[in-house]
């Protein structure tokens, strides 16, 4: 028998799964043959150490591990957890919703008493001038940067009158309304702003100030934009007496 | 079957691990095992803990040696526990408890390997270093002295990293046969191949170890 054959089948050979005939002509071979001799010493030595390996432990529970691991599966992701039955529930429960409802509740709370807030902010009623700038400042006298009642500009005069005007007046009560007003150049009221007062009992007298109609404001002959402030008030005020 | 492993999983989770095994009770006992099965597939709570308790040194063992990293092995036996839990309902009792789990245990090394492999970090792994980690306790040490411990250690280094040089198909069926015992038709059913492959593949690896040994003492550094 050859080298090459024999070392072909010194595996078999070694677990003695090798026919009888075959295993005496192995073993004949390796009695004579120093190479192949050595290489089954080497073959020996190699799978005896291997063998003589000594066996890992983890130092850590492998079943621990598992048992954490399908725990936290079996919690199942949020609704699961909330509705699951109390007897169920682990100690983890707890600690971690309340934190969570807690959050809830303040957040809501801000909320709520922010939109509150909003309420109370007065409403500002502002009219469309049609007129709109960009970037610079619009040229002084102009609707979109009227300018004040002073010496030199006039406050402007009221064309015509207006026949409900007294009957709204009259139904204001006692009540007071701080408006501010932009007349524009031709005399239209571009701007009604109420500044303070209920807005829904100032809607009437608002409306019909959009509608008034004025001699413009002159500088120099030319007709201005006038920003100026009216308080409307259903009380009588007197000058005070010195 | 779906819902009947659902509730098995419910009070599996539930169950204590710190199960006490019975002195008479050993993984070779077929009917013992097939006896463990029934139970867990029936939902005893217990059950799959003794069923983890009885094979998690050998699922270890087996992991540690093939991957080289104990800390890779953790989880690869945490990986095969966790397969085993779900696919124990599926699980026909053709062949051991003991033979289907090696297979489990032969597939993930092979997976986890192929994962490192894909992020070019296999060769990154500490897995010489397997025998010198302290966070890996070599089962039973025999009473010996400081000068024996480092001997037997550096052995196993020797052997280990001979072992690491082997492709992962030569390593398990090498520990399979060499370190686990089991016979060719086992390995034949752990591995998923024929009888014949088995030897063709076991005289293979025993050549390649050995070749292994004698270059890494022909060059020890």
């Amino acid at each position: 028998m050859k080298c090459r054959t024999v070392r072909s089948h010194l595996s078999s050979y070694r677990d003695g799964e090798l026919p009888a005939e075959t295993t005496r002509e192995v073993s004949m071979h390796i009695g004579s043959c120093a190479e192949c001799g050595r290489r089954l010493r080497e073959y020996d030595s190699a799978l005896g150490r291997l063998q003589a390996l000594p066996r890992l432990a983890c130092e850590e529970s492998i079943a621990a591990r598992i048992h954490t691991h399908l725990e936290v599966e079996m919690r199942g992701p949020g609704l699961t957890l909330l509705f699951r039955p109390a007897w169920s529930a682990r100690p983890l429960f707890l600690p971690s919703l309340v934190p969570a409802v807690m959050v809830l509740l303040i957040v809501m709370g801000a909320v709520i008493s922010l939109d509150r807030e909003a309420d109370r902010l007065p409403p500002v009623y502002v009219r469309n001038t049609g007129q709109q700038w960009y970037g610079r400042v619009p040229p002084s006298g102009t609707e979109g940067n009227p300018l004040f009642p002073s010496a030199t500009v006039s406050l402007p005069r009221t064309r015509q009158g207006d026949p409900f005007w007294s009957q709204a007046l009259a139904g204001m009560g006692q009540r007071s309304f701080f408006i501010e007003m932009v007349v524009g150049r031709d005399g239209r009221v571009s701007a009604v702003t109420l500044l303070d007062g209920d807005s829904f009992q100032a809607a009437p007298i608002l409306d019909m100030l959009r509608h008034q109609r004025f001699e413009p404001s002159r500088v120099r002959g030319e007709p201005v934009a006038v920003s100026f402030y009216r308080l409307i008030s259903g009380t009588e005020v007197r000058a005070p007496t010195t | 079957m779906v819902s009947k492993a659902m509730s098995t999983r419910t009070e599996v989770a539930m169950a204590s691990v710190d199960v006490a095994l019975p002195a008479s009770e050993s993984i070779a006992a077929p009917t013992a095992e097939r006896g463990l099965v029934e139970e867990c597939r029936r939902g005893d709570p217990n059950a799959f803990s003794r069923l983890v308790a009885l094979h998690e040194g050998l699922v270890y063992n087996l992991a540690a040696r093939m991957l080289g990293d104990p800390e890779e092995a953790k989880d690869v036996s945490q990986d095969v526990f966790l397969q085993v839990y779900r696919m124990l309902p599926r699980f026909e009792g053709r062949s051991s408890l003991k033979t289907w789990i090696y297979r489990i245990v032969v597939n993930q090394c092979r997976n986890r390997q192929r994962w490192w492999r894909r992020r070019r970090r296999d060769k990154a792994l500490p897995l010489e270093e397997l025998t010198a980690s302290e966070s890996v306790q070599l089962a039973a040490p025999p009473a010996e002295g400081p000068e024996q411990k480092v001997a037997r250690r550096e052995e196993s280094r020797r052997v280990q990293g001979a072992l690491l040089k082997l492709s992962l198909d030569h390593r398990a069926v090498l520990l399979l046969r060499e370190v686990e015992e089991l016979s060719g038709a086992e390995i034949a059913e752990a591995l998923g191949v024929a009888e014949g492959t088995v030897k063709s593949r076991l005289a293979r690896a025993r050549d390649a170890l050995r070749q292994a040994l004698v270059a890494r003492e022909g060059n020890p550094s």
